[in-house]
């Protein structure tokens, strides 16, 4: 029974951790950019799911406010930060969207204060019996919202004429836009969804914590980049089964091993044997 | 159709085409054909608007499309069948034909997709089926298939025998007789000459990016020296 209870809260860490890589994952898919950056939009996210929570009483409306309006921010941050140095090299991107992520957790800390923000009255708090398990309704909503937001943009991808023609941009830009693709807008509804959906993970963290606070998008950026390595860079469906393994090796790890290493350590130890074995990631081609 | 007029077309400082002058008419087959690096997919590329026009003039049907961005290109019914496919490996056979059309409106797109797997009936039985997945042949005809159902006036094909078995080469070449039949105009890039020059109305030979002999088809099977210098047909 305590692996069965260890292995869904492993999933429910893993799913959360899903959501910042697969926005990671899209970017890096369609501009080769690693948008580190990326990792400061998922902490926005999470004050603005506790500040319109609080201000409002609608948990709902504060995840669709987060997501639409970080999604905006993310297109921002592509029109400002990184279209005019998509010529350049790869490294100078990577510095930009280091440097943006620093700025950026500063006016966090600026604007709201070092030491962060919590719900007045946190939605969701009652226990409920699941298979003999007790979960919070918290845990329940995440797993819950993480599979539609995952199905969600599957569908986009797979179902629509504007999702195909983005995976096709990913393919083969040059291609995509000699039969008419406007490759310009797939790389703002990119980074719109890949934005909105760490906006999503802030919040579901800032639920389960009760706590926002400046930095915590810092742990998150380096193992959403670790697992879209880990899952080959630029593959959803690798980035998506690498963050779930990556939430229940945690969640048994920190049982099992947790009196030598801690939970964030143990990812990682993770994360370097697998990539030692696999350099590729689990799914890449050698 | 497509006229180029003193056409240079490069990469960065690098030019590929020098000079290049040709006409292709309405509803006709125009063959390229010269030795690898003779600047035939340049060519071509210049023309879709993939690579950089140095000098000179593109027209279509009149128009000056010179510096026309591609997407613009497509709508004016130009469309490209690249070498070495580059389809959408990732994407089915159904979607990759609906990139085609992107361009189209949305109401024509099963009827251009039923018009393709007339054309192409294998396509048909594998619309769910992974591009990568298919073989070379079943390949070169989801180009060609994806690249109409922009319902292009000019097609461009490069290389659409390179590497495939003659059943497939026969599929393809069939289909750009039926093509042209249907009044498509097509620039054909082509390595076998002879091949080329099955269906071929007209023929350029480029050497070092630059047209040496221009001329009928039949012209070209009469004339000797063009025949043993590029054909490798001698005493056909």
């Amino acid at each position: 029974m305590l692996a069965f209870e260890l292995i869904v809260q492993g999933l429910i860490q893993g799913s959360i951790y899903a959501l910042i890589a697969v926005g990671l994952t899209l970017v890096y898919g369609l501009l080769r950019i690693l948008h580190i950056a990326h990792a400061a939009l998922f902490t926005l996210g999470g004050y603005f799911g506790v500040l319109v929570t609080n201000a409002t009483g609608s948990f709902g409306l504060a995840i669709v406010v987060a997501m639409v309006a970080v999604g905006g921010l993310g297109m921002l941050v592509y029109r400002f930060c990184y279209e005019p140095i998509l010529a350049r090299p790869p490294h100078v991107a990577l510095i930009a969207s280091i440097g943006l992520f620093i700025a950026l957790e500063e006016v966090f800390r600026l604007v709201f204060g070092p030491y962060g923000i919590s719900y007045t009255a946190p939605p969701l708090t009652a226990t409920v019996v699941v298979a003999s398990m007790n979960l919070k309704q918290a845990e329940i909503m995440v797993m819950a919202g993480v599979i539609v937001l995952i199905g969600g943009l599957a569908v986009l991808t797979r179902r629509t004429r504007v999702g195909i023609a983005w995976r096709a941009t990913v393919t083969d830009p040059a291609m995509a836009q000699s039969f008419g693709v406007d490759v310009i807008k797939v790389r703002y509804l990119n980074f719109f969804i890949g934005s909105a959906l760490a906006a999503a993970a802030g919040v579901m963290v800032a639920l389960l914590n009760n706590l926002v606070e400046p930095t915590m998008g810092s742990v998150p950026s380096y193992k959403a980049l670790a697992i879209i390595v880990l899952g080959g860079l630029g593959d959803v469906r690798g980035t998506l089964i690498a963050a779930l393994a990556l939430g229940v090796v945690e969640s048994f790890g920190t049982i099992y091993l947790g009196t030598i290493l801690d939970r964030d350590a143990i990812a990682f130890v993770f994360l370097i044997v697998v990539l030692m074995i696999r350099p590729q990631g689990l799914f890449g081609k050698t | 159709m497509l006229r180029l007029t003193e056409l240079s077309a490069g990469y960065g400082a690098f030019t590929a085409v020098h000079g290049l002058s040709l006409a292709v008419a309405p509803a006709s087959v125009f063959a390229l054909v010269g030795a690898n690096g003779a600047g035939k997919s340049s060519t071509i590329m210049a023309i879709a608007g993939h690579v950089t026009v140095q000098g000179g003039q593109v027209e279509l049907d009149g128009q000056d499309i010179t510096a026309l961005p591609v997407a613009r290109r497509v709508s004016r019914g130009i469309a490209l069948v690249p070498e070495g496919r580059r389809l959408f490996g990732d994407l089915s056979v159904r979607d990759n034909l609906m990139i085609g059309g992107y361009a189209r409106p949305r109401r024509d797109e099963a009827e251009n997709r039923a018009r393709v797997i007339e054309m192409f009936p294998r396509l048909g039985e594998r619309l769910d089926q992974a591009a990568g997945t298919l073989s070379g042949g079943e390949q070169q005809m989801l180009a060609i298939g994806r690249a109409l159902m922009a319902r292009p006036r000019l097609l461009m094909v490069d290389e659409v025998s390179l590497g495939l078995m003659p059943a497939a080469i026969d599929v393809c070449y069939a289909a750009i007789r039926r093509l042209k039949e249907a009044g498509v105009s097509v620039l054909l890039v082509e390595q076998s000459t002879a091949r080329a020059l099955e269906i071929a109305d007209r023929v350029c030979v480029l050497e070092s990016g630059r047209a040496v002999w221009q001329g009928s088809a039949e012209e070209a099977r009469k004339d000797p020296a063009m025949i043993e210098a590029y054909m490798g047909l001698a005493k056909v």
